[in-house]
């Protein structure tokens, strides 16, 4: 695989508490590139959203290295280009990871808009004018342009979560991490988050996905991670996975939820 | 017989009216300063107690650089200085009686310092006002500190790794996103700390501030007059602390936007 075109590189990832005696990551490498589609499934507890949260430091890994813009993430210093020691950015790299929780975690003291517009205006130091105006744009994009006024509460789970993507999406991100982005909601209500990612997806966004939705995997994922205690166990095409899994663990998982 | 409270003896009360609109004045600044006074402490020391500072973490490294999870030397490794005085001031000022602490402020510590001796709008002796400003602020300051830092803590930690995931950084996350929620979750709990701060200031007649309680003791010596004139300060006490809970939750009302459809 062209490293050329790699945008994150994660190697031998460790997450370990108690000493060991916990391993929620034990070892992951994998490589992701840009304009992957990357869906990872497998079983709760196997270590998914831990991988996922790692890749933007919102877990601690214990071990291991994330290679993300040439820096690694698990140094909280390093020595860069002229050899000068400097502290890791962790807010600088975050803003070029977007983020989708399962929860949406909008912000419920503010407006639509104002939870859109808060980090372009005050990471970015973008105009306010510019920031709503491009806030507006991605709202329109979701069919939420009138609800900009609203706040989070007044809006059905559904709307929330796509107006956590377009958040996300607001900060211009590089990569965008979803962590189980449908789990929360009602049934009639995935369809709608799933069309706004597959149509990220198909504008060629470096997407890594946390789901159960082996549907949504299937169909827009070009690559599938399957994990199973801290562990990756098998990686592939979506056909490889789905259509001739190879490892017990994933034929045994997707006996189950197929 | 007797009866409890004679009219006629209010009317022994009425020349002393002036008394009362001092004290009320006092009591009123004693409370306001108080309040600044205990949520700017109060604020510092939730802050000591939420840190994340420790420094002896290398302490508990063990050879191979990974944390050590039991033993004398993990155990330095977490100790966070910071946490452990703010805690400390916490649990001293309120397992101790307030009375004993503005006595130990006044006598103790603003005994050796010479204070200014002018009066404040020519009526509040400052040399005793500061201290029980101080002894009061600090009190409060413990309380708020528990309410502020409940407050911080019951805001769902998914908010916090939303603004940490779009960039925001520690202090801009508790700036935008923490603080404006959780001041809205202790506003009750602070109102009525700010009611309990107004009554407690009558402590402070003790060490001659000349608040509502003190003029009540004049009244009582140079009339022998008791009842009536404690009667008039629980009129005022009451009037100051019921409208203030009323006015407090107008405003948690008006901030509740966005709680309900």
């Amino acid at each position: 695989m062209a490293t050329r075109d790699s945008l994150i590189q994660v190697t031998d990832l460790k997450k370990h508490y108690k000493g060991g005696a916990i391993k929620a990551l034990d070892g992951v490498t994998v490589d992701i590139r840009k304009g992957d589609v990357m869906a990872v499934i497998g079983p709760s507890g196997s270590g998914k959203s831990t991988f996922l949260r790692s890749l933007n430091l919102l877990e601690e890994p214990t071990g291991g290295a994330i290679i993300f813009n040439g820096v690694d993430l698990t140094r909280k210093k390093y020595k860069n280009a002229e050899g000068k020691t400097v502290k890791l950015d962790v807010d600088g790299l975050r803003q070029k990871m977007g983020m989708v929780f399962q929860h949406f975690n909008l912000f419920p003291h503010m407006t639509i808009l104002e939870n859109m517009t808060l980090a372009p205006i005050k990471v970015k130091g973008m105009s306010r004018a510019d920031a709503e105006k491009k806030a507006l744009e991605l709202l329109d994009r979701v069919g939420l342009k009138d609800r900009a006024d609203a706040y989070p509460i007044q809006l059905s789970g559904g709307q929330k979560q796509r107006v956590a993507i377009v958040r996300a999406l607001a900060m211009e991100p590089e990569v965008m991490l979803f962590d189980e982005p449908t789990s929360a909601l009602d049934p009639e209500m995935v369809g709608e988050v799933l069309d706004v990612m597959k149509e990220l997806a198909q504008e060629g966004m470096t997407m890594v996905v946390v789901t159960h939705e082996m549907g949504f995997a299937r169909e827009v994922g070009n690559r599938v991670l399957f994990m199973a205690d801290g562990r990756l166990c098998e990686q592939g095409t979506p056909e490889e996975i789905f259509d001739h899994p190879q490892n017990p663990r994933l034929k045994d998982f997707l006996a189950k939820v197929l | 017989m007797d009866s409890f409270v004679k009219w006629s003896n209010f009317a022994k009360v009425v020349p002393y009216a002036e008394l009362f609109k001092e004290g009320l004045i006092v009591t009123v600044l004693l409370s306001l300063f108080t309040v600044l006074i205990g949520f700017c402490i109060a604020l510092v020391l939730a802050l000591m107690r939420m840190s994340n500072f420790c420094p002896f973490k290398a302490l508990a490294l063990d050879k191979d650089g990974h944390q050590r999870e039991s033993g004398f030397l993990a155990a330095v490794g977490r100790f966070n200085p910071l946490a452990f005085l703010a805690t400390a001031y916490v649990e001293i000022l309120r397992s101790t009686p307030v009375i004993v602490q503005v006595f130990i402020i006044y006598y103790g510590v603003f005994g050796m310092i010479d204070l200014p001796g002018f009066q404040l709008f020519g009526f509040i002796k400052f040399s005793r006002f500061f201290p029980g400003v101080v002894a009061l602020g600090m009190n409060s300051g413990a309380y708020l500190c528990e309410i502020i830092r409940a407050g911080i803590q019951s805001i769902d930690g998914g908010q916090t790794e939303a603004a940490r995931s779009l960039g925001l950084s520690q202090v801009q996350n508790l700036r935008y996103i923490v603080l404006p929620q959780a001041v809205k979750n202790i506003l009750p709990a602070i109102a009525n700390e700010f009611v309990v701060i107004i009554k407690e200031s009558a402590i402070t007649y003790t060490i001659g501030v000349q608040d509502i309680m003190s003029a009540v003791n004049a009244v009582k010596g140079a009339t022998f007059v008791i009842v009536e004139p404690l009667l008039v300060a629980t009129a005022i006490y009451f009037c100051l602390c019921f409208p203030t809970s009323k006015v407090i939750a107008y405003f948690e009302r008006r901030m509740s936007h966005g709680d309900k459809r």
